[in-house]
């Protein structure tokens, strides 16, 4: 214990006179401390918000029901084969938020499609009718684990944030009367906001007997350069109720941000918890964020062993000039009796105190670099994360203490005899 | 017949092939003689005591001190057996800089294995610095400097003290002081080893041996001898 006490001292007063010595170490491992900590910061924040930016152009997975086909003919006499419409019961539709990677599926939306037509008379035009989710409710009856929760609000407004929309979405699931139509579909029916129009459907062409009809009032226009500026969106129980298809659906669409799950990983297990569905992953967009990203991280993890490595050359080059200048002292320790392993854990020391300071001025400096360059490059805030910090320090203390292993050599190697030589 | 403490035979120590720097010395010092070792520079008498001191190792040949061969020692075990039988004055002080007169002693301590702050405290009174106790090297004089040395050098009660030109960088008044308090050492048992360039100063101990060109070139104790016979 009072051997301890005489150690801190000999420690604290060998620092407190090389402090400019001791300083420019410091420096070096606040360098390489800070590129460290603000590229991890800016690589865990961007990849999670670069993900979400991506999420904006769209699901990138999309489940549909299997698709059973039948061979149509008689022994020896084949007519080809004819596939079964089939459809996913809006009922499953919780599972897919009951998978293992249940926390990156940002949303989902179910999509039940109809041609409907639209006008009087020969002005009647042919128009797909899309029921979906804007904003819902839904209720996860067997949540994966007590802890998730059983509420989760998803919709196209979830998963399709990035539409433009003149007028407002439809915000109520219970409104039956609201409609929001695509740009060319307002064009070519003359239709704006506040407008009303009726919708008549048959289930089989020119079955104008059992034609069913509904009347809607446009909300929102929507505009997104891509077939939905074609369709009329309504909630879902509308389609349904008009198609007579209650409780169906065609397809899901499913946003999954998965920056480090393999998206193949989703599609097993939607099918394995919704049995008769496919899921496909739009693996255009899928992989091209991953490459980005692993890109992203790759860069900056080679950017930060470049720093790491030179903080660990400049600790060096300082600690071999103090063993240096220290040679006499050290030659002294060991003639007054100091065995080696005194002097290697004074060194050490001094190189994990040197870690410590640089690690935490390091990981303060890193956080506003992050920001910086989450503005300047980024155009985003970058959030600081707490975790790096023992990271930083965990870091700083081993590029010290690598750094340290040449200078602490040399210093062992020194002879007491150097004292009485004079040299 | 006095008992001998340190035995050095046919020593050998060479740099390299052209480099000889110590040849066939034999010594043999009784336990609390003081023995002045005097040559002039570069004829070995450094090297000679940084062997005795267990600083240096011999090329060739065995030294025992205190009847330990240390010749058959490895670098660890030299350690432990300097800081418990031998003690060292330079002439150059070297007192670590940032450390107070105090912690210099108790540094040899610390490295002993046995911290006493109140012994540290009497072994600086005893050579005249019970007020210098929490001044730094830089502000003590060369006498004090060498003083402190000199208590850092007793603080484990070694046997064997060795002391490199101990006055060579004092002014006449000083340089007394520490004689003074060498030769107490000496009286209170001791062995002392004092290499020095100073006739006068060698003269204060019981054998004064010359070394020149890595070789005992004469010893008073053998001159004594053959006087006697």
């Amino acid at each position: 214990m009072i051997g301890d006490k005489m150690f801190m001292r000999i420690l604290g007063k060998s620092i407190l006179k090389r402090k400019s010595r001791i300083a420019i170490a410091v420096i070096s491992v606040i360098i390489g401390a800070s590129i460290a900590t603000a590229l991890l910061s800016v690589s865990l924040d961007v990849s999670e918000k670069v993900g979400i930016e991506f999420r904006k152009y769209g699901a990138n997975l999309m489940v549909v029901p299997k698709s059973d086909t039948i061979e149509v003919g008689f022994p020896g006499v084949e007519f080809g084969s004819v596939t079964e419409q089939r459809y996913i019961n809006e009922s499953d539709l919780w599972k897919i938020k009951t998978i293992y990677w249940r926390n990156n599926v940002l949303g989902f939306a179910p999509f039940l499609y109809q041609v409907v037509s639209v006008g009087d008379g020969v002005n009647r035009q042919n128009v797909v009718l899309a029921g979906t989710y804007f904003d819902k409710n839904v209720v996860i009856l067997q949540p994966y684990s007590p802890n998730d929760n059983p509420m989760f609000i998803t919709g196209i407004q979830k998963i399709s944030p990035w539409w433009t929309v003149n007028g407002s979405w439809i915000s109520d699931q219970n409104d039956t009367t609201s409609a929001m139509i695509g740009t060319k579909v307002a064009e070519t029916l003359h239709l704006r906001i506040g407008d009303s129009f009726t919708i008549y459907y048959d289930e089989y062409a020119g079955d104008a007997i059992n034609e069913t009809s509904h009347n809607l009032t446009v909300v929102g226009i929507i505009e997104t350069e891509g077939y939905e500026d074609n369709q009329i969106f309504v909630n879902l129980q509308v389609a349904q109720a008009l198609t007579h298809r209650p409780g169906k659906i065609h397809t899901i669409q499913v946003s999954a941000l998965c920056n480090a799950c393999p998206v193949e990983a989703f599609v097993e297990e939607i099918q394995a918890n919704i049995p008769y569905v496919e899921a496909r992953t739009v693996k255009q967009l899928a992989s091209a964020e991953m490459n980005i990203l692993g890109k992203i991280e790759n860069m900056m993890f080679l950017i930060t062993i470049v720093a790491l490595i030179a903080s660990a050359l400049g600790v060096m080059t300082t600690m071999i000039t103090s063993v240096i200048e220290r040679q006499k002292e050290i030659g002294l320790m060991k003639s007054v009796g100091a065995e080696n392993k005194k002097i290697v854990s004074l060194f050490l020391s001094e190189a994990t105190i040197i870690g410590v300071i640089g690690g935490i001025l390091g990981y303060i400096i890193g956080i506003i670099l992050a920001q910086f360059i989450g503005y300047s490059v980024f155009s985003m805030s970058i959030t600081p994360r707490f975790e790096v910090i023992p990271l930083s320090i965990g870091i700083s203390i081993g590029v010290a203490l690598l750094a340290s292993i040449l200078p602490v050599r040399r210093a062992v190697s020194v002879e007491p005899a150097i004292v009485l030589r004079g040299e | 017949m006095s008992e001998e403490i340190i035995r050095l035979n046919n020593i050998k120590k060479y740099y390299d092939e052209n480099t000889r720097v110590l040849e066939d010395l034999n010594l043999i010092i009784n336990k609390g003689a003081w023995t002045s070792i005097m040559g002039p520079s570069g004829s070995g008498k450094t090297t000679l005591l940084n062997i005795i001191g267990c600083l240096d190792s011999a090329t060739a040949g065995s030294v025992s001190i205190n009847g330990t061969e240390i010749t058959k020692l490895n670098q660890t075990q030299l350690t432990r057996f300097r800081r418990e039988n031998i003690g060292l004055v330079f002439q150059q002080y070297h007192l670590v800089p940032y450390l107070t007169a105090l912690e210099n002693v108790m540094m040899a301590q610390y490295y002993h294995g046995v911290i006493d702050e109140a012994k540290a405290v009497e072994a600086l009174k005893k050579v005249g610095l019970g007020h210098r106790l929490d001044h730094v090297p830089s502000h003590l004089s060369g006498g004090e400097q060498q003083r402190v040395c000199i208590a850092r050098a007793l603080i484990n009660e070694p046997k064997i003290l060795l002391a490199d030109e101990p006055t060579g960088n004092l002014d006449q008044k000083n340089g007394e002081i520490v004689l003074d308090l060498i030769r107490q050492l000496h009286t209170e048992g001791h062995t002392i080893i004092l290499v020095t360039h100073n006739s006068d100063i060698a003269k204060l101990g019981q054998r004064i041996i010359t070394v020149i060109d890595g070789k005992i070139c004469s010893d008073s104790a053998c001159t004594y001898e053959i006087n006697e016979k």
